[in-house]
This record gives C-alpha cells, sequence and structure tokens, in this order.
C-alpha cells in the first residue's frame, strides 16, 4: 500500500522536514492509555486508525485508536512517538486530542472519487469513509485514514463524532457535566482553602466593590457605581452594576435607559487622569426622543469632567468593518496559512494575505483606538464610543483604548481584568460569537481573536512594555473552544447567572455559592496548565510597575522625561500611579517662543492637531509606563506568525525564531531573579528594604521563568529544542489532504492542481 | 559596565531604556562620519534624515553630558564639526528644503568636500539635514518651483531617498548656485577631483586593513591539506586580473595546466576553492561561466578539473554545478561565447541553474521598491505594491540558492561548484550566504568582515562599477543594488536565527552607509589589483578601523556562540520581510530602534550590579564568621554560590 521509497517532500523544495531537529530533545516514549475526565465518556471507538503525520507521505504516521467521548476526540497510539520536551502540554487534553467544542467542521472522504462530505448532527453517511478530516477553530486541521480500520465502526466513529460536536443546548457542553463533578470532588479543599474566589486574583466586576476599585484607581471621583441593573431590570445585557456619573440618579437612569438597544444606558470604562471618561454606547430605539435623552447624558458626563469639556462621541459602526467582513476576513487568512497549499502559496502570498483584509482590519482597529487615544489624552475630552448594540466592536476599541493609556491593563492581571471588563461584562456574546453551538453561522465572528491580534501587533512594537507573552495571547485564545470556563461560553453576565443557577440547583451546589468557584473563569489557569507551564506566560522583558515607581525616586531621569515629553499632555507617571490627582494636569503645551523663531513661512500649513500630537509622541522615546501608541504604517502591521502559522511545519524555522530571544532572555532574568532572593536571604533581618521581584508573582521558591539559567544541579536547555513554533508542536497537527491513493491522483499532485483545489468550501454531495 | 546606581534603579529608567550607552565612543565622536552625530544635538534638534530616523538615530546615542554641550554650541550657530581635512566649499542662505514628511523648511546649506549639510531653525526643535556627498546618485536642476522666481534642484539619492531644495533666483548671474557647486564635489572623479576617502585623515586604535589575511583565513579552514593547496600562481595577477593573489587549488593540478583552465573559463576566473567543511571535507568553489559557446567547446584541461575537486572529497562521488541564473539565460550566454557545463562532459557532475535574475532585473526591481516605500507608504495596498517590485522574490531566490548549497555541503556531503556568468555578482552573493549558514566564524563581527574582504572584495565584486563612486553617469547600465541585497538577505537571517549573530542590524546599516559614504576606502575600486595599484590600504582609512574600534554600538547581545551550529533558513515570503530598519528608514514615523537589545542590556547591568552587591555581602558575612568562626557554623554563606555567567 505504500511505496518503500518515500515520496519526496512537495512542500519544501530546498531541504527536507526538519523532523530530525524536532526530535532531539526528547523523552523515552511511554504507553499511552487513554485518559478520562471525571464525568467523561466513551461513545464510540475504532481501532488501526492511521493518524497522518505529513502532508505528503506516510512516513512517521501513526497507528492507534479513535475515540469519540462526550469531551473529546482522543487518538491513542499504539506505538507513541517520543514526546518532545520544551513544550506546552495541556492538563486536560493529550497531544493528540481535540476538544469537541474546538471542531470546526468534520469532513469524511469517500475512497473511491475523494468526495468530501461535511458532516453534521444526526447525518448520515452512505459511504464507508476512508479518511476523517477535523478542521478545528485553533486552526489545526487533522487528519485520519481508516484504510485498516473495519469499514462499520469507522462510519460510527465519524458520525458520533459528529454528532457530538453539535451539541442541541448549552447545557448539553461537557464543562457543566465535568465542573459539576469537580465542584463536589473537591468541594473540601475548596471550603479549607478559604481563598476567596477560588483563588483567581483577576476581579470579576460582578460586584460593585470590584467597580468601585477601578473608579478609585483610575481617579473618577465624579463618577458612582448604580445598582439599577440588579436582576438585570433595566438590561438584559448590561452587568449588574454599572458606572454611571454622579450627576445621575438612579431613577434618571432607569428612565434613560428605554430610549437605548436593550436598555443599555452609557457604560463608563474608564477614565483618564486628566479627568476624561471613555464611555461606551449603544444606539437608540427611539430616534425621536433619543436627542434629548442623549443630550442629557452627555451633560452629564460633561459634568462630570473637571474642565466641563464637551463630549466627543465616535460612531464605530460608520468606521471599521461589521462582524460579517472581520469573519469573512478571518476565514480567508485561515485559508491562506493553513489550507492552501505551501509552496503554490508562496507566488501570490503577500496580495493572497493583503486580499484577505485581515491585517487591514487589525490596522483599522488599531487606528481608530489611537484616534481615541488622542481625544482623551492630546484633547483632554471625553469620548463616547457608539455602536449599535454597544456589544461587538465596542469591546475591541474600548479595550485597545485602555491598554494604550493605562500601563495597569498591561499587566497579567490587568489584561484579565479588562477582558472581564469589557468583554465579558459588558456582554459581549461570546456563545454565539464563537458559535459553540454551531447554530448559526451568520453570528460566528472573531472579534476576541481580532482584538488579540491587535495587543499582539502592540506587544510586537513594544515588546517590554506588557508583561505577557504572545504566547500567553495564543494560549488565551485556544482556551475559547475549551467548554470548561464561564468566561468565553455566555452571550452576557445575565446568562451566565441563569444558567449558572440552574446548574447548581441540577448540580446540588448550594445556591449560594460564588459562580466563579463552581464554574472557574479562563482565569483560573491552574485547570489548564502546570505552574511551571504557565510561566511561559511570563515575559521576562517586562518593564513593570515596580520598576516605574523607582524611576520616579531619580529625579534626574525625571526630569528628563518631562522635558522630552513637555510638548504633549502626556501625564507623567507619577500622577497616575500614586493615584494622586491634578498637579500634573496642568498641560505643559509648546512655549511661544517657537512662534517667534517661526518665520513668515509657516512650513507645515496642513498638518492637524491630531498628527501633530503623533508626531510628537513618535520623536520621543516611549514611556513604557505611559501613554503607548502603536505604529499604523501598513508596513508595521504584521501578520502574527505564531498564532497563524504554528502548525505549519514548513513554516518552522528550527532552531530559530523569537523564541531564542525568549530563552536568551529567560535565562538572564532567571539569574536576576536568583541574586535578588539572595539579596534577600542576606537581608532577612529588614525585608522592608529590599524589592520584591514581582507583586504578582509566584510564591517565593518557585521560579517565574520557563528557561532557567544554569546551575550546578541544573543544566541549562539547549536551544536546540526550539524553532518558531515554540511552545506548540507542530508536528501531525496540520495535514492538509494528502493524495495517498489512486495514481491519478498522484499524478495530479505532480502537476500540483490537485491541492490547490481543496478549500473549506461545503462540497457536500 | 558603565552603569551604576543602586539595584532599584538598573534598567528600569524608560528615558534611558533607548539610550545605549556612549562611553566608549566619546574619544570618536569626531569619526562618527557621515551619521553626522557630530553635529546632532540631542534635543534641540530634529530631522527627517539620519539624525530622526529613529532607528540608528545618532541623538538617541549621545551621551547626555555631551548632548548638553552639542545643545548649547548649536544655539551659538555653529556648523557641523567637520571632519579631519574636510574643507567648506560654498554656502547659502535662505534655501527652502521640502521636506518631504514634514513640510517646507527655510535654512542655511552648507557644501564641503565630503558632505551637504542643510540646518533649519524654522521650526522647534530645529532640523537638520546631513548627508554625504557620495550617496548623491544625480542632481538635477528642475524648473521653477513655487515662484517664478525661485530654482529648483532636485538630489537623487542611492540610499532610497530623494531631496528638493530650491533657492530664490540669482541676480547675479556669474555668482554659482550652491548646487552647481554640490554637483561638482557630488561627482569628483567626473570632475577630475578626488574622492574623500584619500584626504580624510582622522586616526583609529585599529587599523582595519589588517582584518583580513588570506593566508590565516585559509589556514583556520585546515588548508593547505592533502587534496587543496595554496598557488601564487596569480600574484602578479597574471592569470586572472579580477581574482586575488592569493589562491586555493587541488593539490593534483599545477600551475601550467591552472592557466590552460583559465582559457576556457570567462574572464579566467577558475574555480577556487572558498570554503571547506571540517569534518567532511566537502568543499564550495566558485569561478565564472566556462566558454562553451555555441559550437559546445570542451576543455579536457576544466572537466578534468572538476573532476579532482570532486575526488578531493572522499564522501561522496558526486559534484553539483549551481548555475546562479535561469537556464533561459545561461543558454542565451552561448551566443556570447559562454554557457554552461554540459552533463556529458562532466560525468558525475549535476548541474542545477537557480533562477536568479541578473543586475538589470534587480536594479529595476529595487527602484521599483523605492517608488513603493518613499516617501510615503500608502495607506493601501502595501503587500500588493511591494509584491509588484519582486524585491523579496528575488531575495528568496537567492536565499533559496544559498540554502541549497549550505544543504548539499552539509547534510549531502557534497562538494559543489558556483557559477553565473562572470561570477562576481551573483556567484558572490551565494558562495557568502551559503558560508555564513555553514560557519558560524562568519556570523561574528570580525569573520563577517573576513567573509566580506575574501568573497566580495578580493574575488573582484565590482564595487566601483556598480555602486559608481564618484561618477555622475547615473545611468550607467553597470550600477546595481548586488551588495545592497546581500546584506538584505543577511538581515533576513538574523531575523530568523536573532541569536545567531555576533552583530546587529545597526552594523549592517552602517556597512550599508559607507557603501556609499565614500569616506573609507573599503568599497573602493573593483578589484585587488586596482586596490592595491590605488594603494588603497595605504591611502585610505578602511571601514574596519571604524568599526572595530567601537565593536560595543555593533555588538548583538543576544548573541549565543553555539558551535558548529549550521542555519537553515524557512526560505518562504511567511517570514521574509521587508527590512523596514533601512529601506524606511527616513520616514519619522519609524519602528524605534531595538528595543529588545536596549532592554537585554539593562537586564546585563542590573544583574552585573546584583551580583556584585551579593558578592560583597558574602565577603562581609565571611568576614564576620571568620572573625566568630564558632558563633554562625551554619551561616548562609554556605548555601550562596556564584550564579554562573552565560553571556
Amino acid at each position: 500500500m505504500f511505496s518503500a521509497k518515500p515520496m519526496k517532500p512537495t512542500f519544501r523544495s530546498y531541504l527536507p522536514p526538519p523532523q530530525t531537529d524536532l526530535k532531539s530533545n526528547i523523552e523515552p516514549p511511554v504507553k499511552l492509555e487513554p485518559k478520562f475526565l471525571p464525568g467523561e465518556i466513551v461513545v464510540n471507538e475504532a481501532n488501526f486508525v492511521r493518524k497522518c503525520i505529513s502532508t505528503d507521505s506516510s512516513q512517521g504516521d501513526l497507528w492507534g485508536r479513535l475515540i469519540c467521548t462526550n469531551f473529546k476526540v482522543s487518538f491513542i497510539p499504539q506505538d507513541p512517538p517520543p514526546k518532545q520536551k520544551s513544550q506546552l502540554s495541556h492538563l486536560l487534553l493529550g497531544q493528540h486530542d481535540i476538544s469537541l467544542t474546538c471542531l470546526e467542521q468534520v469532513v469524511t472522504v469517500n475512497d473511491t472519487r475523494g468526495k468530501r462530505k461535511v458532516l453534521g448532527s444526526n447525518k448520515k453517511l452512505k459511504f464507508n469513509p476512508a479518511e476523517l478530516i477535523l478542521y478545528c477553530k485553533d486552526l489545526r486541521v487533522i487528519r485520519f485514514c481508516f484504510d485498516e480500520a473495519g469499514p462499520e465502526s469507522a462510519k460510527k466513529v465519524c458520525l458520533a463524532i459528529a454528532h457530538y460536536s453539535h451539541p442541541a443546548d448549552l447545557n448539553l457542553l461537557f464543562g457543566f457535566e465535568y465542573q459539576g463533578l469537580r465542584y463536589h470532588h473537591y468541594k473540601g479543599d475548596l471550603v479549607n482553602g478559604s481563598t476567596p474566589r477560588g483563588g483567581i486574583q483577576t476581579p470579576i466586576f460582578d460586584c460593585p466593590s470590584d467597580w468601585d476599585r477601578e473608579i478609585k484607581r483610575t481617579g473618577a471621583s465624579e463618577w458612582r457605581v448604580c445598582s439599577i441593573n440588579q436582576k438585570y431590570i433595566i438590561s438584559e445585557s448590561l452587568p449588574e452594576y454599572i458606572v454611571v456619573p454622579v450627576s445621575l440618579t438612579d431613577q434618571d437612569v432607569k428612565s434613560y435607559s428605554l430610549s437605548f438597544n436593550d436598555g443599555r444606558v452609557p457604560l463608563w470604562c474608564w477614565n483618564h487622569r486628566n479627568g476624561s471618561a471613555l464611555v461606551r454606547m449603544a444606539g437608540s430605539t427611539e430616534p425621536l426622543n433619543q436627542r434629548k435623552t442623549e443630550q442629557k447624558i452627555f451633560t452629564a458626563i460633561t459634568k462630570s469632567h473637571p474642565q466641563r469639556r464637551e463630549v466627543t462621541v465616535s460612531d464605530l459602526d460608520k468606521a471599521l468593518p461589521n462582524i460579517q467582513d472581520i469573519q469573512s476576513a478571518f476565514v480567508k487568512a485561515r485559508q491562506i496559512c493553513t489550507l492552501d497549499p505551501f509552496e503554490e502559496s508562496e507566488e501570490r502570498w503577500l496580495s493572497s494575505i493583503e486580499n484577505s483584509r485581515w491585517l487591514e482590519y487589525v490596522r483599522m482597529f488599531l487606528k481608530f483606538s489611537a484616534e481615541v487615544v488622542y481625544s482623551l489624552d492630546g484633547k483632554n475630552v471625553s469620548v463616547i464610543l457608539l455602536e449599535e448594540e454597544d456589544r461587538d466592536l465596542n469591546c475591541v476599541v474600548s479595550s485597545l483604548v485602555q491598554l494604550m493609556l493605562d500601563p495597569h491593563f498591561r499587566s497579567l492581571n490587568g489584561f484579565q481584568s479588562l477582558v472581564q471588563k469589557e468583554w465579558v461584562m459588558a456582554g459581549h456574546r461570546f456563545l454565539d460569537r464563537c458559535n459553540h453551538l454551531k447554530k448559526n453561522e451568520n453570528k460566528e465572528s472573531p472579534l476576541f481573536t481580532l482584538f488579540l491580534d491587535c495587543v499582539w501587533q502592540m506587544t510586537n512594537q513594544y515588546p517590554a512594555a506588557f508583561e505577557f507573552t504572545e504566547a500567553y495571547l495564543t494560549v488565551l485564545s485556544d482556551s475559547m473552544w475549551i467548554p470548561f470556563f464561564s468566561t468565553f461560553l455566555f452571550n452576557s453576565s445575565k446568562q451566565c447567572s441563569q444558567v449558572l443557577q440552574d446548574f447548581a440547583k441540577n448540580k446540588a451546589i448550594p445556591p449560594t455559592e460564588d459562580h466563579t468557584v463552581i464554574f472557574p473563569p479562563v482565569w483560573k489557569w491552574s485547570q489548564q496548565f502546570s505552574s511551571r507551564d504557565q510561566t511561559l506566560f511570563n515575559n521576562p522583558m517586562y518593564v513593570g510597575k515596580g520598576a516605574a515607581c523607582v524611576q520616579n525616586g531619580e529625579v534626574k531621569s525625571f526630569q528628563r522625561s518631562k522635558k522630552a515629553f513637555s510638548s504633549t499632555v502626556r501625564i507623567s507617571s507619577t500622577s497616575q500611579r500614586n493615584g494622586l490627582k491634578g498637579e500634573e494636569d496642568t498641560l505643559q503645551r509648546r512655549g511661544s517662543l517657537i512662534s517667534g523663531l517661526r518665520g513668515d513661512f509657516s512650513p507645515v500649513k496642513d498638518e492637524s492637531p491630531a498628527e501633530r500630537f503623533f508626531r510628537d509622541w513618535f520623536s520621543h522615546p516611549a514611556d513604557l509606563q505611559g501613554v503607548l501608541i502603536p505604529l499604523v504604517l501598513p508596513s508595521h502591521v504584521v501578520l502574527w506568525k505564531l498564532f497563524f502559522l504554528r502548525w505549519v511545519l514548513e513554516a518552522c524555522i528550527p532552531k530559530g525564531g523569537p523564541a531564542t530571544v525568549y530563552h536568551k532572555v529567560s535565562q538572564l532574568v532567571d539569574e536576576i531573579d536568583t541574586l535578588q532572593s539572595k539579596l534577600r536571604q542576606y537581608k532577612g533581618a529588614s525585608p522592608h528594604s529590599t524589592p520584591v521581584p514581582s507583586p504578582s508573582g509566584p510564591p517565593p521558591g518557585q521560579r517565574r521563568m520557563y528557561f532557567k539559567a544554569s546551575s550546578a544541579d541544573e543544566p541549562p536547555t539547549s536551544p536546540n529544542v526550539l524553532n518558531s513554533s515554540f511552545p506548540f508542536n507542530p508536528v501531525g497537527n496540520l495535514c492538509r489532504r494528502g493524495v495517498q491513493g489512486t495514481p491519478i491522483s498522484k499524478f495530479l499532485n505532480g502537476a500540483k492542481t490537485w491541492l490547490s483545489t481543496e478549500t473549506l468550501a461545503n462540497d457536500t454531495f | 559596565m558603565e552603569k551604576s546606581g543602586s539595584i532599584d534603579s538598573l534598567g528600569s529608567k524608560p528615558s534611558s531604556s533607548r539610550q545605549p550607552s556612549v562611553d566608549s565612543l566619546s574619544s570618536t565622536s569626531t569619526s562618527r562620519s557621515d551619521r553626522s552625530a557630530q553635529a546632532k544635538p540631542p534635543s534641540a534638534l530634529s530631522s527627517d534624515s539620519v539624525s530622526t530616523s529613529t532607528e540608528f538615530s545618532p541623538e538617541l546615542r549621545v551621551k547626555p553630558k555631551a548632548a548638553a554641550k552639542k545643545a548649547h554650541r548649536d544655539s551659538d550657530k555653529e556648523e557641523p564639526q567637520l571632519l579631519p581635512n574636510e574643507t567648506v566649499q560654498d554656502m547659502a542662505h535662505d534655501i527652502t528644503y521640502f521636506c518631504p514628511f514634514t513640510g517646507a523648511l527655510r535654512g542655511t546649506v552648507m557644501v564641503t568636500n565630503y558632505r551637504l549639510f542643510f540646518k533649519s531653525m524654522d521650526r522647534e526643535p530645529g532640523f537638520m539635514l546631513d548627508l554625504p556627498l557620495g550617496v548623491v546618485s544625480r542632481v538635477e536642476k528642475i524648473g521653477n518651483a513655487s515662484s517664478r522666481n525661485d530654482v529648483s534642484y532636485g538630489v537623487v539619492c542611492k540610499d532610497m531617498r530623494n531631496l528638493r531644495f530650491a533657492h530664490k533666483h540669482l541676480e547675479d548671474t556669474l555668482k554659482k548656485s550652491v548646487f552647481e557647486v554640490l554637483m561638482k564635489f557630488a561627482f569628483p572623479v567626473s570632475n577630475g577631483l578626488q574622492i574623500f576617502a584619500f584626504e580624510y585623515g582622522q586616526v583609529f586604535p585599529e587599523n582595519g586593513w589588517k582584518v583580513y589575511d588570506p593566508i590565516s583565513e585559509y589556514k583556520r579552514q585546515g588548508i593547505p591539506n592533502e587534496s587543496w593547496r595554496i598557488t601564487k600562481v596569480n600574484d602578479q595577477f597574471e592569470l586572472c586580473d579580477t581574482y586575488p593573489s592569493t589562491l586555493v587549488v587541488p593539490v593534483n593540478i599545477p600551475d601550467e595546466e591552472l592557466k590552460r583552465v583559465a582559457a576556457f573559463r570567462a574572464k579566467g576566473r577558475i574555480p577556487v576553492l572558498s570554503w571547506i567543511h571540517p569534518e567532511s571535507q566537502a568543499t564550495v568553489t566558485r569561478c565564472s561561466q566556462p566558454m562553451v559557446g555555441v559550437n559546445g567547446k570542451r576543455s579536457k584541461e576544466d572537466e578534468k578539473y572538476l573532476q579532482t575537486i570532486m575526488d578531493a572529497n572522499a564522501q561522496s562521488h558526486k559534484l553539483f554545478i549551481f548555475d546562479a541564473r535561469p537556464s533561459v539565460n545561461a543558454a542565451a550566454n552561448k551566443m556570447k561565447g559562454g554557457g554552461f557545463e554540459s552533463e556529458d562532459a562532466y560525468q558525475n557532475a549535476e548541474l542545477v541553474f537557480l533562477d536568479i535574475h541578473n543586475i538589470h532585473v534587480m536594479r529595476e526591481s529595487l527602484r521599483k521598491l523605492k517608488d513603493v516605500v518613499y516617501p510615503n507608504i500608502e495607506d493601501s495596498h502595501w503587500l500588493s505594491n511591494l509584491e509588484s517590485t519582486h524585491w523579496l522574490e528575488h531575495i528568496k531566490l537567492i536565499l533559496a540558492g544559498a540554502l541549497r548549497i549550505a544543504d548539499k555541503v552539509e547534510s549531502g556531503k557534497t562538494s559543489v561548484v558556483v557559477h553565473c556568468s562572470d561570477g562576481w555578482d551573483r556567484t558572490t552573493q551565494l558562495t557568502a550566504l551559503s558560508m555564513l549558514m555553514l560557519d558560524g566564524y562568519y556570523r561574528t563581527i570580525r569573520g563577517f568582515e573576513v567573509l566580506l574582504e575574501k568573497e566580495w572584495l578580493s574575488f573582484g565584486h565590482r564595487f566601483q562599477l556598480r555602486i559608481g563612486h564618484g561618477d555622475k553617469n547615473h545611468t550607467d547600465a553597470d550600477r546595481s543594488p548586488v551588495f545592497i541585497q546581500f546584506i538584505d538577505c543577511v538581515w533576513q537571517l538574523t531575523r530568523q536565527f536573532p541569536a545567531a549573530f555576533e552583530f546587529n542590524e545597526y552594523f549592517l546599516v552602517t556597512i550599508l552607509d559607507h557603501l556609499y559614504s565614500c569616506l573609507f576606502g573599503t568599497f573602493l575600486c573593483n578589484s585587488e589589483q586596482q586596490r592595491l595599484k590605488e594603494e588603497i590600504p595605504k591611502r585610505t582609512i578602511s571601514l574596519w578601523s571604524y568599526i572595530n574600534s567601537q565593536l560595543e554600538e555593533f555588538t548583538n547581545p543576544m548573541y549565543v556562540n553555539y558551535s558548529n551550529q549550521v542555519l537553515f533558513p524557512v526560505v518562504s515570503l511567511r517570514h521574509l520581510e521587508l527590512w523596514v530598519g533601512y529601506y524606511i528608514r527616513w520616514n519619522p514615523r519609524m519602528k524605534p530602534q531595538e528595543p529588545i537589545h536596549q532592554r537585554y542590556k539593562e537586564l546585563l547591568a542590573k544583574r552585573a550590579e546584583l551580583q556584585r552587591r551579593v558578592d560583597e555581602l558574602q565577603r562581609e558575612v565571611t568576614n564576620r564568621s571568620v572573625s566568630s568562626s564558632s558563633e554562625r557554623a551554619g551561616s548562609p554563606t554556605r548555601s550562596i554560590t556564584p550564579v554562573q555567567t552565560m553571556v
């Protein structure tokens, strides 16, 4: 069946695949047994299934058992290949497992004619499948062949996978089963541990105190927490506690809510130190009365501004692509990056990427957000982000603006609280946008992925400004497809609390129990990863808050930065951090001296104030603890390779890629941490005089860097195991449709026409 | 370590985060030449040119102390500090410079025998433009600018920018415009003047002309050995006037036979050794095309010669001949007497065409690229515009060719012969790049200098013709960005392997800047023979003198020297990027300079400081325990071992 001579790889015309490199640092093979979680049951399985590893040949293919459970598709290889070290391993999913929620499309292929059928729930299959191709939402493409499997069992397992990946109801997602059992199993631990909120440090914003703290942190003294939406009486999609101008009474809020879609009164997001507020707002239900209501609210927002500045309204629907545009751009980008044959797509790679429009959209959102930053920071006016429903584009822009303006959100916990506040609590429809139930494709849109890409662009441009790594962002996006976290399962906080109430009732959990305990958000990372693997989230280059504090102690450097930023309205980091308000806000604009120097010949006639603001900003070194504006030249918004190409073996740089830098810096930072802890040891008597490496860091004794400095008892990790997909492993995770089978298909492969016809299109028959 | 201070303050100052230390530089500030650092007050002035192209902005590299001094000087309206033997030729006020980024500026132009200097105090901060004349490709008088009375000049530069100036129509028709003076000094060769490199009198601690010694480089490679010998047959450049005097050839071929082989190779450029694998003995050899011609001429000596090259490597019974050209071009060369090796004549040889286009195609491609990136990038269609220049595609083909060569030598243990038509453009790109992939030595700063001296300069890449130093004939068809393309390829490698190179991006940009500047003698002339005739090493300064006198600035702090690591880049457009730090650096919105490197240096300083404090405390504790040893038997001293350093 297989030719003895391995086929020549076509995907990289210059070199054989780098598998030898990938195997160089490996653990000895272990006999694998299927692992099941509490409540997980096997639905169907087939033996003698072949998992394809490379696109072009059967070399390295694995034989084993394909299992479908109520949670995942699992493959248990008979002779597992040695496992790689330095690779992220998931606590709930094995190397060859795919969560059912992660399945985008289940496709079977007929052996004789190569016809494809996309399987849905309760579909019938008229032929015995030769192949099963699983297209995953995390961009993997996994392929199984049934050439040696029993035809009936192959068919059954395919149908089972298709059926179980299309749950009829939210409650049927395995997370509900799992979390219920987990709760009872660990109840004792949870109570004894007595850590509030299950040990999650990220504010959830489901209680007034979280909002209060945010008000205080940002110095928004003219804003207050309003409980009028308790029990969701004015809006189904707003959180129970919202922040409104102090001049509005609860009654005002309630009556104004009638004018907005779904009762969504304008929602406070964030306050600038200069007093400007960022507010998000939905469109109107009754255009006639709208202006009046709007005026009243705008007046109230103006009143909450220390200089009583008029508000600026930014209409996102007019300026930015809609959710269908974004979805179609993503589908195209995915097609180009992962599905189109590698070599054939080389020639038109750049224009294909451009035609997908994904990068264009990323750039539009960054640019739009930067303009809002100018209004808040440069013009010192409050900004209202207007979107018809206030649940999609507004989430992206409001969180990006805050990321640019407030260094707090660039820390790991700050970032998580931002997602919690502007996405989860603001009512982003994760359930619909992720299309977890595969019910309505029109509502599917990767808004959150778009946001993560925008964040990545900023981390790429300012590598020391964020506490987290791109591996973190990628893992966060992957977590959307695991049905265990309350974060990504619901359309609103109301839906969340209702579903979880019923859930608690069904699972005999006391109704008083905290939601975050019974159904934890994704932020409880110990659900997914070991504490060592979680260190992959820590950016060794991060210049954190602690560091900046010290900077202010240094008069000299402070003066310099003040001078450097004097022409902008940038607020120095002192006031921001100390929670002081005011004194820095007296803006130091350009002196009149300049106009004196400038002759009758005005050099820049048509530069707008915004352009000048940006030019000024870019002409000085960026203060990583201050405002951070991304470069939005088309040449500087680039493809997020780890996200889009991590499974593409052909694109994997052996012994290279950004991971080699990460490795090197991590080792150095680990040395620094070690030295610091030694200093603390010496100064044990006076602990207050020594700095703590990271306020959010793990408890002492636990090292926060993934790669350790070499020491006597611990040899350093060899960088030879690194590649550009680190910490992910591309091997076997992206098998485009292969060409095993008829001679004609082999011939077609030679002509390189066969593969190019494959798309994700529903070419069912 | 120049950084000091409390542990807390180290590496955490945002204001210092982009200020590499320049202590090591203070003594060479006058030598900083065309980057015009010597005249750049760090905060008082800015410009769209070299100084604010943030990536390598000298203003960010100047010490605060020096900065204050310079700012003061500037307020006195002093002019830039001139280089040794640099003299002012003309000066004019009331000149308008049309900055494509910020608009028109009025100021003063000064022309010296080395540079054009424009300064405007129109705006705060002030603005300066400092341009070595070597960069000028052509100066054009453009009719009337904004009004009838204005005369406008366009200065087209070799480094991806165009400048436009204007001044009032001169009443006194006898007085020359400052731009006519510029034309005279920008093209010294055409005007019977001397290139400034011959006058520049700076003294550096190191003599860069001593960087490359062929004998010791071949010795490093293990040559001579039983199969290869060093020959002096070309000592007087009689065998081949575009080759170096020192050549490495197979032991079994006597010098007399070499001459017969030379007769069959274009311009006498016989196959000679560039690199030998330390273990397998597989070699990279380079040459020009065989003179096959339309009649399919053969040369027994040449065939034997290649067979000998193959035999010198016992590991393989095959020889790969990589012809850099597209097969069509190679075939077309037969009309001109050239061609390629037929596999009939050369048994055991396999011929592979690498499809790399000629110098004219490359020149056109870069011209298109300039249109796309300068002065501004259009908001839409960036990627398809970039694609239409084919620049990255050419880069890909060159890298792919080099990768195939490296792979054959490393993985296939097979010797390779590389040629194109003359063997001084594409061949040089390919051998140099494959050697960079194969041999970590060339990835160090000095190793890279050796690589350039060897593969590019000594083997006769025609820099004078390709760049046209001091020559006004800007349409010369011999000009081509072959070397720029090579440096671009090197940059692509550094992107894929950020820890594998000892040098940083600034090193590469500096080399390209001085490719044009005519400040150093390194890139003058076309061959070793010409350089000796012109006494270049005696009469000019080497670029490596300047670079090696301040290595710190050009060092990649992330460098890890893995022995024997061969780099196999992924040659795919998915990873090839436009080198924005070079091609788009004039745009003031450019990306900030290497923040990762900067951050790493800060962390290094922080570690050093911590180590110092730990050592201090340890000493204290040790002293204390010595003085009262009975008291503290189990003191923490025991548990504290110095952290191993891994830089």
